[in-house]
């Protein structure tokens, strides 16, 4: 991020330099004032998920949900803590029924485990999950398509569908492999901290 | 599609008859959560202004447009419209920035033409990676290169296929 940072920084500012030195500040703020207006929609919407999550918990659900998907997420996360898998599944559950917002405070919550425990395999699986979308239903470009004045705005849901489908396993895959060279000391050190469990 | 639009409700409605039937105090409960949504922000924040500036500073400067124009030629050879150039490219860094570009785009092509539907797919394929990277590595010193290169590419993949797919089906 920091190599990226200072290359797209210092090309905007060469670039402003020499074509529209007045604008630059006035851009720069304006990422600003984004960034406030993204913050502000960002505490809406954690207010509403942080709360339901935390009435979910209190029901016994999640934990039912986190304990049907513990086998596969133990697989696919290479951990074997609990608590972290269940955020996780729950932020892969809130990424696939597509509810904005709900992901990304279980995802920051499962990640954090996850770095905790030293796992950043983990946490990079689930953020590369994270990266490539697992939406099932494209509610954005359908909204938008039909208020362009689309015939049928639900056409592209089928070639969405594969080709998110298929950047998900590309993902996936990819890391899985490129991982590969440590996964012996891995699932040692998983498996030594599973046994207390 | 209408029915997508009753599972906030439904599953909020489910959650919380079952709360009620478990006996668990809802008020209380709720409030507990919201709790951590201030904090959850704050610490957000400065990750969050380091993007959305820089992605304004890409896109404003006019560094996104020339690249767009530079990348032309290799988007075409992969059969991906030109002309959505630009949504790929500022997609990663901003979603509301991808949604304002994606409207344009279906506003002046139409959405039911074939750049129209290639913007479609590739805005909802592919997700912002630096955004998700900034907000859940928050913090940690983690060296992020592998996973979000290895997302690039797999959204950089997607969109190839998107755009195919579009033209076959």
């Amino acid at each position: 991020m920091n190599v990226i940072f200072a290359a797209v920084m210092l090309g905007a500012c060469a670039v402003f330099l020499f074509t529209d030195p007045e604008g630059f500040l006035p851009a720069m703020l304006a990422g600003g004032e984004k960034a406030a207006h993204v913050c502000l929609a960002l505490l809406a919407s954690y207010c509403v998920w942080l709360g339901f999550f935390r009435v979910l918990e209190a029901t016994g659900l999640a934990k039912k949900l986190s304990a049907a998907l513990y086998p596969a997420a133990r697989r696919l996360f290479r951990s074997g803590d609990r608590e972290a898998l269940g955020a996780a599944c729950e932020n892969i559950a809130a990424n696939l029924l597509g509810l904005p917002g709900a992901p990304t405070p279980l995802g920051i919550a499962a990640t954090k485990k996850f770095l905790a425990a030293k796992n950043g395999y983990a946490a990079e699986m689930l953020f590369v999950l994270n990266a490539t979308s697992l939406q099932l239903l494209p509610t954005t470009a359908i909204a938008l398509r039909a208020a362009a004045g689309s015939a049928s705005p639900a056409a592209v849901l089928l070639p969405t569908l594969l080709a998110s489908a298929c950047s998900t396993l590309a993902g996936v895959a990819l890391l899985a492999l490129f991982s590969r060279p440590r996964p012996c000391g891995r699932r040692a050190r998983s498996r030594t901290k599973e046994q207390p469990a | 599609m209408k029915y997508a639009a009753l599972l906030l409700p439904l599953l909020f409605l489910a959650v919380f008859a079952v709360a009620l039937i478990k006996r668990v105090k809802l008020y209380d409960c709720f409030t507990e959560g919201v709790k951590g949504a201030v904090p959850l922000v704050l610490s957000l924040f400065p990750y969050l202004a380091s993007v959305l500036i820089l992605a304004e500073l890409f896109e404003q400067s006019g560094v996104s447009a020339a690249l767009t124009q530079a990348l032309s030629p290799v988007f075409s050879f992969l059969g991906i419209p030109p002309e959505i150039g630009k949504l790929v490219l500022i997609k990663p860094f901003s979603g509301s920035g991808a949604t304002a570009l994606l409207a344009e785009v279906l506003h002046t092509y139409g959405a039911d033409s074939y750049i129209g539907k290639c913007a479609s797919v590739a805005f909802s394929s592919s997700e912002t990676v630096f955004f998700i990277s900034a907000v859940y590595f928050a913090g940690s010193k983690k060296n992020l290169a592998k996973p979000v290169v290895i997302s690039l590419l797999a959204n950089f993949f997607s969109l190839i296929l998107g755009c195919f797919l579009c033209r076959v089906l």
